[in-house]
This record gives C-alpha cells, structure tokens and sequence, in this order.
C-alpha cells in the first residue's frame, strides 16, 4: 500500500486511512448493492414468445431465476377429450408451430398402432420427408435466429429466406405453408404434385449452401464464439434427469437419438444416417449440434427421394375412425426434441386422454439451474441456444 | 390543444393539409415487434422475408416497446393469463394508434373456442380496426390488411370525425 | 432395443412387492406400484436399473365425462362409454398417476402408475428423485388437484393465479361446450364414386 500525504481541507475531517484506500488501485470498496427483481417478459424481444422470466440479480449476475410460463397455455389435453381423432390432428400441429408435419406424426401413429394398422410404405416414405423438411425449416429459422439474439442481423434474414425455399416444398405438397394438417389416420391425404422431386433435390442444394454459408458466417465468426462458449453448460445425466432432449441433450454427449434408438417409425429404419453429439454442452456446442444435423436432414431427404416406393399413399380405414380400446405410447424425435403421445382410448370416435410430452416443457424447466451466476446478456444466449416453442411449453 | 385534437384539421379547407399529414403517417407506420404464436411467424416471414416484404409499404417494425409504436398486430392465441399484459401494452401506447387483429385465434379464440384459458378473442379488450382470417393467414393477407389500414388513416378527418377521436384516443366507430 | 421380456422381468425384480399389477401398451410397458412404494420406486429405477431420464409425469381421471350439448345424430362430436374402465394395469379408483421413465444409455423405456385416492388425494414426490419432475407434478397439482408430498413449491404453472378448479378433472366443464355445442355438425352422407376413402368429420 503506497502512503500518500493528504491534504487536509479545514472543517472537512476525514479518515487518512480511507482516503488511501479508495486512491489505491485495488479497489476493495463493498458498494453496497441490493437484489434487484427483473422481469423480462411476457412482452420482450428475446423471450422467444410469451415467456415472462423473473430473475433477480445482483448487478449484472443472476441469482435466482424463475420462469413463469402459461401465457400461451390453450388447454390442448382438455380439448382433445372433446374432439374426434382426425379433429384431434387439426388441433395438435399448432403444437409446436414451426415444424408443424412433425407434431401431427406421434399422435397419428398412435392411432395407428392401436387400430392395428399401418401406413402403405409410400406414405411413410413421404411423411418422412416432410418431417425432415419440417425439421430443415425449423433449423434455419433456429440458425438465422439465434446470430440474431446473439447481435448479428445478417443471419436472421439468411435464416428467413432459406426457409421460404423449403415452406414453397411443403406448400406445394401439402396445401399449407404451415400447419397443414396433411396427416389422416392411415396415411396421407394426397399424393405429391408433378415436378416435386426434382424441385426438392434443388431445394436441398440450397440448403446444403446455406449450411455452408452459416457455418462460415456464424459459427467461424469470434464474436459469436466469444459469447457462446462456456455460456449455459448443460451437463448430461443432470440433463437426462430434468428431461432435456434432442439436440440438447446431444449437444451434451449424450448419443441418443429416437429415430436411430427408438421403436421403429416412419422410414427411419431404412435410412442411413449419422448422430451428431458434442462434449462441451455448452450454447456454441448446441449451434453445432444443429447446424450438422440441418445437413444430416438435407442428405436424408435426398436419400428419401431417391428410394420412394410407389403405391398407394393411404390404407383401408372406415369412414368413421373408432379406435379400439387401448393405451399407446409413441415419442419421435422431432426437432425441439423428444415429443411423445400417450393416448388412452375406449373404443370412441375419439380419445378419453391425451397426454403431450412436449419437449420444450423439459428443456425450459432446467433454466432455473441453469441461469444462477450467469450474467444478464448471456441469459437471451442461453434462451435463444435452447430453442424452445412457447406452443411447445404451453400447450 | 393541437390541430387535429380540436377538430381544425377536419374542416374542408384545411382538406389539402389533412389529406399531406395522412400520405405522410399512412406510409410510415411503426409497427410494434411482438407476436404471440404461430401467427407471429407468418408475421415475421412477412416483414422480415425478403418475398413479402412488408417495409415497402413503410411499415417498419422497429419499435419493440409500445411507446414508440402507432399499430399493434395481435398475431397469435389470446390467453386470460395474457389478456392483461396486452391491454397494458395498448393502453402504453401513444395516441393515434391502431389494432390489427391476425389470425382465428385473435379473432374468435379459433380452434380454441372452447378451451377454458383462452379469450375468445381479443376484440373483448381492444377496439380493432381490421381483422385478418386464417389459421394463420398467408403473409400476403396480412400485407393487405395493412393496405386497408393505409386506406382508412388516409381518409381520416376528411368528411368525417375520425382524425380528432383518433388523436384523443376516443373509440371510433370500424364500420 | 433391450429385449421387453428381459427387461419386464429385470424391473419387476428390482421393483419387488411394490409391485400390484403390469400391462402391455403400446410402445411401453406399464407396471402399476403401491402408492406407497411411489418414491421408492423411483429410486430403484433411477439408481438401480439406470433409468435417467424422465419423460413426464402425469395424471388420469377413469371418470366418463358427463356428456352436454350432444346432438342426436351428431358424429363429430365424440361419445365415450358411460361405464368407468380402467386401462391396461387396471385401478383401484378414479384417480391415477403414472410417468414413464427412460435410460439413454440402454434405449429403454416404462412407465409406472399408482393410485391415488379421490377424497384426499396425496403422492409422494419425485423431486428428490428426478429434479425435473418439480414442474410436471405442478402441473398435475394443477389440474387434477393431486398434492405432492415433499414438493417444494407446489403453485401455479400454466393457469392464473386466481383460476378455481382443476381443469383436467372429468367433472370439470368446458363451458363454451355447454352454451353452445359444437357447430360444426357435419351429415353424414356417402362420398360420391365409392365408400373407400376416410373421409373428414369436419375440422376444428
């Protein structure tokens, strides 16, 4: 500690001693902070939606944090006691919003199984192309819009342009450039348009560039690394045991993934396919997880088109659907993560229950471990990196 | 007491002065940046996709607090647990400012007419001025509703009593 | 895929007399345990057979619903049968809690149920067992009622505050449904060209 005489004002008595301390360097000061209550939301650029965040901090670092969702919460497990099965599938792609052939999947599959029939191998061949499109436009909304939170415009409109690409696909097969409702129990509603295939394999040249152009534009670029890495670390079994799924979970080490390691779906048996996981668990680790897998969907995709089999695209059902009595489970991988039905039905013309294991609700319920210590601008990082659906959380 | 809360802006010979002002707001609409579901994302493909692009018409989606912000879109499911923060959200808005209703959901409650959380539409708590149908509807409806929008502030004051109700936030008769 | 009759047999060991009854569903199977063995249960398949990740948890309610507003002559507007069955495991009441758990390492999955008592319905929780089941046994406090013994906040997640009732109970009624049923009453009549293609009972 360096002495340094101090000159004394007349009337003003002052400490030497403290005076020394505060012209030091080392400043040891205790400001005396109190912890403030932040509320981020329900209205709020960053909260991907209706989610209200009620963190309380000390200075910049978060304490405590607590989620409080509900405000997108439409009662879907109550209304579909209410509806037949085929208004069931209506109701349950606006689930989770961006990806909507992929929610409509488990539920229809379900019914499936518990009417013990199945889908002709062209229809299946075709709902999992449009679930891996579905998942591509899912991922490059997540891409472009994940640069964004982190402060880099560009990639948001990268994100949104590519997409278009891939909803013209959908749009030009299903009807819809969301929530198309294209599933029927038994198969699918219509067959696919003249032009396609061809059309798709262009589409998913561009999406192979556009993978390409993120990972150098996003993923190379050091600020986006500075401010990811290290941000949010998830690590596996605690994951696992909150119920984080999907590329979370993959982006954590764990190798799981349901269309590779779950009972047999769609025509994931017959694809071959690669499963991207990551050690760190970190924000950056879940960027990468995606991107790779935005790729892997692009290959599928073309692997699907190549190996479409002729034939009917829709099995003998009645007219009006009663399935049996019965209880069915079926979880897919889709992209938030692992969506699963449990339907419980009594031989109506619709459910007596429906359970929706959404994959959001897990992935957000961590965010009270996951945000202590962490600082206020990491939190929209480690928002936007777990990509969760408000629709998804809600029901 | 400004020109147009007094009404002076609405006599006829000052049509040529009300008919600039309104050229001049209906092109440069700042449009509030929120949206609440599945709508939200017809809604952000429609200004943010370069296709549909919605800044040509000068609705700029700048503002993400109210304060700033001349039109709200109500793009997506309106809950009873979220109806208070949007009214909130509208009443911090200043005046002259406008609703747009997008999407079943905000119009009816939608595919959740029956639910027990969901508001059976947002016109419960907000006056509307257009309302968008679909489920959800394509950004092109959502482009001409503002249009129509565009249409009803340029004829403001002219003829009618709508610019000083406007500018003193009393209800307006959509008609 | 661990093979089902192995892994049957591997659970109920460990599970032992907390055991009461197992069924086939599909795509998993069900074992339903004493409710006072639920904690415990949860212990043993997470610590003993290597179950780590939790899918969910949940509630059911084998009451029928009392049907309003039903149309004579109305098919889009599903009736269930007015007598009380209970599912694959079978129940002792009308209320049920089951879960199912998953192992990422084996690829397997079950779930489990119990019973809870209509009059005063209590369960162990899973907290301490599975982290993330604090919110989904909110979830089921919240709409069925069921209160978790040993939770640490049990309060509202999805409703309001204010909110009476747990919605998800069959008693519970959808009061859009009884002022006004659903609109959407389709006829019935035979497609032109053919009865083979399902056809669509009016959409939501």
């Amino acid at each position: 500690m360096s002495t340094t005489e101090q000159p004394t004002t007349p009337g003003f008595e002052v400490d030497p001693a403290a005076f020394r301390h505060l012209a030091d360097a080392q400043v040891n000061v205790e400001l005396d902070t109190g912890d403030m209550i932040l509320n981020m939301g329900p209205q709020h650029p960053a909260t991907h939606g209706t989610l209200r965040l009620v963190v309380r901090l000390d200075g910049e670092r978060v304490i405590a944090a607590d989620p409080v969702i509900g405000y997108m919460h439409r009662g879907y497990e109550k209304l579909t006691e209410f509806r037949t099965y085929p208004q069931v599938t209506t109701l349950i792609n606006r689930i989770d919003w961006l990806s909507s052939f992929a929610n409509e999947v488990p539920f229809v599959h379900a019914a499936e199984q518990l009417m013990e029939i199945e889908a002709p191998p062209r229809a299946q061949y075709i709902r999992t192309a449009l679930t891996e499109l579905s998942r591509i436009a899912t991922f490059l909304l997540f891409l472009g819009e994940m640069g964004l939170q982190v402060g880099a415009l560009t990639p948001a409109f990268y994100g949104f342009r590519d997409r278009e690409h891939v909803l013209n696909l959908i749009e030009a097969a299903t009807g819809g450039r969301f929530h198309p409702n294209f599933n029927r129990i038994g198969g699918l509603k219509d067959d696919l348009p003249w032009g396609w295939i061809s059309e798709t394999r262009n589409v998913m040249k561009i999406v192979l560039d556009a993978c390409d152009v993120f990972e150098d534009l996003v993923v190379g670029n050091e600020i986006f690394q500075a401010r990811t890495r290290s941000i949010g670390i998830i690590p596996g079994e605690l994951g696992a045991s909150y119920g984080v799924s999907g590329s979370n979970l993959r982006a954590s080490g764990v190798d799981w993934d349901l269309r590779r390691d779950g009972a047999p779906y769609l025509a994931y048996p017959d694809l071959d396919f690669q499963v991207f996981t990551h050690p760190d668990g970190d924000s950056f680790s879940r960027y990468w997880v995606r991107l790779q897998e935005t790729r892997e969907s692009a290959r599928m995709v073309l692997q699907l088109l190549d190996g479409m089999p002729a034939g009917p695209i829709m099995a003998k059902v009645p007219r009006i659907i009663k399935v049996p009595e019965g209880e069915a489970w079926v979880e897919t991988e889709n992209p938030l993560g692992q969506m699963g039905y449990y339907v419980v039905s009594k031989g109506a013309t619709g459910p007596f229950r429906v359970k929706i294991r959404s994959a959001s609700f897990s992935n957000v319920s961590i965010l009270p471990w996951m945000l202590r210590g962490v600082y206020v601008p990491d939190v929209v990082t480690i928002l936007a990196s777990l990509y969760f659906i408000l629709g998804d959380i809600d029901r | 007491m400004g020109l147009a809360d007094s009404g002076l802006l609405q006599k006829p010979a000052a049509k040529p002065l009300t008919w600039l002002l309104n050229y001049s707001r209906k092109y440069s609409i700042w449009m509030f940046q929120w949206g609440l579901a599945c709508c939200a994302i017809e809604m952000g493909a429609a200004l943010a996709s370069p296709r549909y692009d919605m800044m040509r018409l000068g609705v700029i989606p700048f503002p993400a607090s109210p304060r700033q912000a001349d039109l709200v879109v109500i793009s997506g499911t309106v809950t009873d647990k979220m109806a208070p923060a949007i009214r909130r959200l509208y009443e911090q808005m200043p005046d002259p400012k406008y609703v747009i209703s997008m999407g079943s959901c905000a119009n009816c409650g939608g595919p959740y007419w029956d639910s027990y959380s969901v508001t059976k539409g947002i016109d419960q708590i907000l006056p509307i001025d257009v309302y968008v149908p679909g489920c959800p509807p394509r950004p092109e409806a959502l482009i001409e509703a503002v249009v129509m929008l565009q249409e009803r502030i340029q004829n403001e004051g002219i003829g009618n009593d709508e610019m000083r109700k406007r500018w003193l936030g009393e209800p307006v008769n959509v008609g | 895929m661990a093979d089902s009759a192995t892994l049957t047999s591997r659970i109920t060991d460990a599970l032992g007399d907390a055991v009461v009854d197992q069924g086939e569903a599909r795509g998993t199977l069900v074992i339903r345990v004493r409710p006072d063995a639920w904690r415990s249960s949860a212990e043993i398949l997470r610590r003993t057979l290597g179950f780590d990740y939790l899918s969910f948890i949940a509630g059911i309610d084998w009451m029928p619903a009392p049907v309003v507003g039903l149309v004579e002559g109305d098919t889009s507007t599903p009736a269930q049968p007015s007598d009380m069955t209970f599912g694959v495991a079978g129940s002792a009441g009308r209320f049920q809690v089951f879960a199912h758990v998953q192992s990422t390492a084996q690829h397997a999955g079950v779930t489990v149920r119990t019973d809870v008592e209509e009059a005063d319905p209590r369960v162990e929780s899973w907290v301490s067992v599975y982290p993330g089941a604090d919110w989904h046994e909110r979830e089921c406090w919240e709409m069925y009622g069921f209160v978790f013994e040993g939770h640490p906040s049990l309060r509202h997640l999805y409703l309001p505050s204010e909110f009476e009732g747990h919605p998800l109970r069959k008693d519970f009624p959808l009061l859009a449904r009884e002022v006004k049923p659903w609109p959407g009453l389709t006829d019935v009549e035979p497609m032109p060209g053919g009865d083979d293609e399902a056809g669509e009972e009016g959409t939501a």
